[in-house]
């Protein structure tokens, strides 16, 4: 897997949202990006998923220009998202989510007349993941009557179920109790021994737990780049963080 | 818009007993009863066509009459102009309205909410004033002597009430079957899941505008073969049957019947229609009371008839 994101500028009328910005990762690991309220966090995360399109600047995935593509296009490339706030099937179950999920992976979603649920091979599956995130317990529960951080880990199954190469996941802790944190860093942990994952968090603590390389942006820049230790140790880091 | 839970016993169930009490009806009813059973037959496949894209894709379209109308008059066209059986027509009306709908689908089905509604409005009366002003399909005065199929060759006489009911029915029992099927199928789950949440569709990877486009392009040809019947069965066609007020009448349908549930479809138009038949025999403000019960379905009874058969399954076991 190679994500390679070339000087991505974008500006809202006058207001330049980022600028320059410069992103390599070419092997499997754990990239974290952060910063304050207003930093750019999520529009860089949207203009990677696709949701937005950039002013200026490539993005490229296995040395494929995709700036042209849609999220659906990126996805079908590899390119798989978690959202900051639920983004569930809440009327579904858990596995009829997570089969779902992995039924354009297994090119059958346009099949119209096998039932959904006579294909053993995604029953199989979705079983997989909901045992992977911690859901096998649920299975037959509507999405819909999970307690929050339960929605949160369906969020991860569903962003998992089609076997992508890259994984993004916008702030993942959000609105989590302590104890549910825990429980989902221990959750990207796991993840991340098998995906690429790029996480947008602003919790410095959660990026520490989870990340090998950081950068940090601050109103639309990025001002720092390096390894959880080293931006521990970053007075620029902190002072923008704590302004002190 | 929430669509009943989804339960394919249930739903298989509901269709057997309404089948079996159309089947009876229409053998032990006179002249006028099977004519009305007919009626049913037809309106419920045009319930059904409306259900799948509100339930399955969440498109509520106000225009779908418009496929009622395309496939009612492609057979009379086709049967009466070009002398094609209209055994055949009914099959090429439903190819005709299929086709139409993906060329029409291709550029509406990505508009949300109120923009689909008010689009497929809007195409709708602009099909209804053309069918109006059009010399080739008679005007306001729309089209006579329209035949029903011949099947002499295997024993059924259509013209027969009691032969063209069952005729009704079977059209419905496979409309039914086909469109549970596809309910159930991952094309069908994918549709429901756009319906629920169409970004996360998409960001699976899922091709959100060819699901709806297929979807939508199915129920236009399904409400066809519904207007290729209803004009068999009168033997005529006006181009009242293409007003926005039709589809209308079959969202409520689907909403007293409960939506997404297929065979709620049926039992809507059923009910709908026998109320519309015998209220209006009674009183003439028969409308009021239509208009009155349909306001109590949608604030205390959302999954319609569907949710309370449901609640009386449980209750009982």
């Amino acid at each position: 897997m190679k994500l390679e994101i070339n000087n991505i500028s974008k500006s809202y009328g006058s207001v330049n949202v980022l600028e320059n910005i410069n992103i390599l990762s070419d092997k499997k690991e754990c990239i974290g990006i952060i910063g304050p309220n207003g930093a750019g966090k999520s529009t860089l995360f949207k203009i990677i998923s696709g949701i937005i399109k950039q002013d200026n600047g490539l993005v490229e995935f296995n040395n494929k220009n995709i700036n042209n593509y849609s999220v659906e296009q990126r996805s079908r490339l590899g390119i798989s998202q978690s959202f900051q706030k639920n983004s569930l099937f809440l009327e579904m179950s858990v596995k009829e989510s997570l089969m779902l999920a992995s039924s354009h992976k297994y090119k059958i979603s346009f099949n119209l007349f096998k039932p959904l649920i006579t294909n053993n091979f995604i029953i199989k599956n979705a079983i997989k993941i909901a045992k992977d995130i911690g859901l096998e317990d649920y299975l037959e529960v509507k999405s819909e009557f999970l307690a929050y951080g339960l929605q949160r880990q369906l969020e991860l199954g569903i962003a998992i179920a089609s076997s992508p190469k890259l994984l993004l996941l916008d702030e993942p802790t959000a609105g989590m109790s302590p104890a549910e944190t825990k429980d989902i860093i221990k959750l990207i942990k796991k993840l991340s021994k098998d995906y690429s994952i790029i996480i947008v968090e602003h919790d410095m603590e959660v990026i520490y737990n989870l990340a090998n390389n950081i950068y940090v942006l601050d109103r639309g820049k990025l001002v720092f780049e390096g390894s959880p230790s080293a931006v521990k140790k970053s007075k620029l880091v902190q002072k923008i963080y704590l302004g002190i | 818009m929430r669509a009943v839970n989804y339960n394919p016993k249930l739903r298989l169930q509901i269709m057997v007993i309404l089948v079996s009490l159309l089947v009876i009806f229409n053998i032990f009813g006179g002249y006028f009863t099977r004519f009305f059973i007919a009626e049913i037959a037809i309106l419920s496949i045009f319930a059904i066509s409306l259900d799948f894209i509100a339930s399955r894709g969440g498109m509520v379209s106000l225009g779908h009459a418009m496929f009622l109308g395309i496939g009612a008059y492609s057979t009379a066209i086709l049967s009466i102009n070009y002398g094609i059986p209209p055994f055949y027509s009914t099959f090429l009306s439903i190819i005709i309205g299929l086709l139409i709908a993906l060329f029409i689908g291709y550029f509406i089905v990505l508009l949300d909410g109120i923009f689909f509604i008010m689009v497929t409005l809007a195409l709708g009366e602009m099909f209804h004033a053309w069918v109006f002003t059009s010399e080739l399909l008679g005007g306001s005065d729309g089209i006579p002597g329209i035949m029903r199929p011949s099947l002499t060759f295997i024993g059924f006489d259509l013209n027969e009430p009691l032969v063209f009911s069952f005729y009704s029915i079977f059209w419905l029992i496979i409309a039914y079957y086909f469109i549970a099927k596809i309910t159930d199928a991952p094309l069908g789950r994918n549709l429901d899941a756009i319906r629920q949440n169409t970004s996360r569709v998409s960001a699976i990877g899922g091709y959100t505008k060819a699901y709806k486009a297929i979807a939508f392009s199915i129920s236009a040809g399904i409400a066809s073969l519904a207007g290729s019947l209803y004009v068999q069965l009168n033997g005529f066609i006006s181009p009242e049957l293409t007003h926005w007020t039709v589809s209308g009448e079959g969202l409520i349908m689907i909403i007293v019947g409960g939506i997404g549930s297929v065979s709620g479809a049926i039992l809507g138009a059923s009910v709908v229609h026998i109320i519309q038949h015998e209220l209006s025999n009674i009183i003439s403000w028969w409308m009021f009371i239509i208009g009155f019960g349909f306001i109590l379905v949608v604030l205390f009874m959302q999954d319609g008839l569907w949710g309370l058969i449901e609640r009386i399954k449980k209750k009982f076991g």
